[in-house]
This record gives structure tokens, sequence and C-alpha cells, in this order.
């Protein structure tokens, strides 16, 4: 007779004990000193090296639009528009660019980037918030036949 | 592997990243809002390929640094500080005593302050040319290509303008002719 039942009964002593510490050392496999082989010593370090890197990874996209906005306005600059005023009216003429394609336009197509330019200062002009934008010539070279 | 690009290409490239001189004078302006500007040059902030690692700063000549304007009371309250390790080496200079002692080190010192903390603040300050007056050596004016622009403009005096300007400038209205003005 077999006994199917008796399995259940039995003291279940968890999983391997050996495979859960080698689970964390092998994250901790690059780190320095004791801190690499000893298991009390590498689960808080791991554990710390993880907090790092969920913080990082929230750092990571912070620095990269920051990085984006230095460039849009190092271009900006050259091209005498405030960076704000170009951000502003780019939105209200429903042109959807990412900073990122605006700091990559900028690099790489600089021409386009300065047509950009352009439509946002004929747009501001066109639909002025304040008076001082308002008593400023229109931008040169745009022809926008009241469509903006 | 590294694939070959072509010339044109490679040209266009050394173009981007070479180094750009330009020329600030600083007479009548204010060197700690100056030292922004030049710091930002000097980190390659002003260009659309900045970035931190890449190293893109420019070299900026500053002329007439004897001729600064500090704001206010400035000159006499600004205190720069200085300790010698040992005990009671501490020493306090003001603005005016450093720039009689040296007409570049209150430009130099707020360039220094706006360049940041970090490692790369070095190298920044590594192209950064100050001079006292207006002469430049010969080696350093043949590189210098552009200009930055001044943060205020420096306004002229009386005596610069010529006989015909003055006589020619819009008056609101006329002396008469026997009241004496002095």
């Amino acid at each position: 007779m077999v006994f199917l039942s008796f399995v259940n009964c039995m003291r279940v002593k968890g999983p391997d004990k050996f495979w859960k510490r080698r689970q964390i050392l092998k994250l901790a496999a690059h780190f320095y000193g004791r801190k690499r082989n000893c298991y009390s010593i590498a689960i808080r370090s791991v554990q710390k090296a993880l907090q790092h890197a969920a913080y990082g990874r929230k750092v990571k996209k912070l620095e990269r639009i920051n990085l984006w906005k230095e460039r849009i306005t190092a271009a900006c600059e050259e091209l005498n528009i405030p960076y704000p005023l170009l951000m502003e009216n780019l939105a209200r003429c429903d042109i959807a660019l990412s900073k990122k394609t605006l700091a990559d336009l900028a690099i790489w197509e600089p021409r386009t980037f300065k047509c950009l330019t352009q439509i946002a200062a004929a747009k501001n002009q066109s639909y002025p918030p304040t008076v001082k934008a308002a008593l400023q010539p229109p931008p040169e070279g745009v022809i926008t036949r009241g469509m903006l | 592997m590294n694939r070959p690009i072509s010339t044109y290409k490679r040209v266009q490239q050394w173009a981007v990243f070479g180094r750009l001189w330009f020329l600030f004078d600083a007479k009548w302006q204010n060197p700690f809002d100056s030292a922004e500007k030049i710091a930002k040059y000097l980190a390659g902030k002003h260009k659309p390929i900045y970035h931190p690692l890449s190293d893109v700063g420019d070299h900026v000549v500053v002329i007439n640094t004897k001729d600064i304007a500090l704001p206010n009371k400035e000159w006499r309250y600004r205190m720069y500080y200085h300790h010698t390790g040992f005990a009671g080496g501490s020493s306090w200079t003001s603005a005016w005593e450093l720039h009689n002692k040296d007409q570049t080190k209150v430009l130099w010192k707020a360039v220094y302050k706006a360049c940041g903390g970090s490692l790369l603040r070095h190298n920044m300050m590594e192209r950064l040319h100050l001079f006292p007056d207006d002469k430049i050596p010969q080696e350093l004016m043949e590189n210098i290509s552009d200009h930055m622009k001044q943060l205020r403009p420096v306004p002229k005096a009386l005596h610069e303008y010529t006989e015909e300007e003055i006589k020619n400038f819009p008056k609101v209205f006329e002396w008469p002719e026997d009241y004496v003005l002095n």
C-alpha cells in the first residue's frame, strides 16, 4: 500500500539554504573584500546597492531631461530666443516635439531648429501674451498667411 | 571595430570639437555676473553639443580687468579669507586691497567660484586668460576668433563726443542768453 497523504504530513524545511545564499552572493560578486564572500555582510551591501540602483533609475531620467534643457537653451541663445518662449509657443502651435527631439535637431539639423524658433517667434508675434511682444517687429522670412 | 569616416565628416568633426577663443572686455562690468557668463563658455554650455564629460569648453581671454566695477560697497566690504594653517594664521583681505596687489585676482576668484566644485574646474580655469589692460601677447591674439557681448554697455564720457555731436544733440529748451550756468 502506498500512503500518498504521508508526504503532506512531513516537515517542510523550505528552500535550500545554499541556493538562497547563492542568489544574494551572485549579486555581490563584483564587490570588494568580505562583502563579496561573507553572506551576512553581503546581504547588507546588496540591499543597499539595490536601493542605490532604484534611486539611480529615477535620477537618470531627470539628468537626461536637464541635459536636453541645457542643450536647447544653448541653441536658443545662439538664435536669440529665450528657451521658455520657444517651448510655450511650440506648444501653442501644436508642434508636439519632445525635448530629446529638439536637442537632437539642434545638434544634427540646426537649420530645422532655426525654422522652429522662427515659427515660435511668429506665433508669439501673432498672439502676443504681453504688450512687449506686440511692439516688437515680426520675424523676417516667415510667411504665415494668417494660418498660425 | 573602428570604421573609417569620410574626409568631409572627419573635417566636420574637427570643426565641431575645435576650441574657439573668445575675447571679453571687463571694463566697467560686474565681475560676479561676468564670471557666470565666462564660466558658461569655459564649460562649453553655450554649445548644443554640450555634455559635462565631453571636453567641449572654449578659451576666454579677458582684458581690462583693472577696470572692473564692483556693485554697491563691495570694494570695501567684500572680504577674502585665507588661513595659513598655523595658529592665529587667519587673514581677511578686502577687495580693494586684493585689487591693488593683483588686478586680475578678483575676477579670477569670481570665475573660480562660478566654475563649480567639480573635478573639471582645474581644466576650465586653465582655459581662462586674464590681462589687467588691453595688451595681449601676439600668440594669444592670433587665436582669438570672436568676442563675448558685455553684460552692460559702457557709457560714453562727455569728452569722448565730438563738438559736432554735442552741438546737434536734441535739446528740450535753450538756455536764455543772459543765464549764467556756473
